[in-house]
């Protein structure tokens, strides 16, 4: 390749930039489009269990596992919203992170997204990734999901 | 029957707190951040109230520290319901005055039980 036709290629920090944006954009149209069909199935489920009142016996079971498996939609909107808001930094600062690399870069690079990371379990969820590569379903959350503590 | 405010940014998850503590035969209420929940609590009074944590305007610990320096909630049972569960997040609320903290994803007959046990 010559060098005018590879400076007229847009640098791979750009391409990064880019496709860190349509990927955030993407994301947030599909957390969108999602949430109005949770709320009608939860309307739904509200409507039902009038229509079925008083509950008793295989309907209140089936009332509580709806009610509990519900809940893992709202968990997968904050994960996901998490990660728009990463990958909307991440377009918005390319260049420290991208431009070169090295053991001092990549430590500055997990200090940054350590830095990112609002809540708890996406800390823990991270320092699991980091040390194994990969996440059991469920690996992090079994440990204190559902728990309570009354002060 | 107690009367209850639920607090959560999350559409569905108000619904489902609603849908629990309404089969229980509670009288609920809602509001989508710490702003509006104080808003509510302070044109009605609440026998309980269940908060997230991570929420837009008011987080759901200064939510609690607010409703505390309020005469008529200084002894009300206040709830954190939230993914975090760290010692260090769980210290921040008992500290602002919270009740309880409960981790979700909820389990129905729990937080049924637990609103029973704050409540008496």
């Amino acid at each position: 390749m010559s060098a005018a036709a590879a400076a007229a290629l847009p640098c791979r920090c750009e391409t990064l930039g880019v496709s860190a944006e349509a990927a955030a954009i993407l994301l947030a149209f599909a957390m969108r489009e999602s949430e109005a069909p949770a709320v009608e199935l939860g309307s739904a489920l509200e409507r039902l269990t009038d229509a079925l009142r008083p509950l008793a016996g295989g309907a209140a079971t089936d009332l509580a596992a709806c009610v509990r498996a519900l809940q893992f939609h709202d968990r997968l909107m904050q994960q996901l919203a998490v990660i728009r808001n990463l990958l909307t930094r991440l377009a918005d600062h390319p260049l420290p992170q991208m431009a070169a690399f090295g053991a001092q870069r990549w430590e500055e690079l997990l200090a940054s997204l350590r830095e990112r990371l609002a809540e708890d379990s996406h800390n823990d969820l991270f320092e699991l990734l980091l040390r194994t590569g990969g996440v059991a379903p469920g690996a992090v959350a079994e440990q204190a999901e559902g728990t309570s503590e009354l002060f | 029957m107690a009367r209850i405010l639920a607090v959560d940014d999350s559409p569905s998850m108000r619904q489902l707190v609603k849908l629990t503590l309404s089969s229980g035969g509670h009288e609920v209420d809602v509001a989508i951040d710490g702003v509006e929940a104080l808003q509510v609590a302070e044109k009605q009074q609440f026998d309980v109230v269940i908060t997230d944590v991570n929420m837009p305007n008011m987080d759901g610990i200064s939510l609690v520290r607010e409703l505390r320096r309020r005469s008529n909630y200084r002894f009300i049972p206040l709830l954190m319901l939230t993914t975090e569960s760290t010692a260090e997040r769980k210290q921040q609320g008992k500290e602002a005055g919270a009740t309880g903290w409960l981790v979700k994803p909820f389990d129905p007959d729990r937080l049924l039980s637990i609103v029973s046990k704050v409540l008496t």
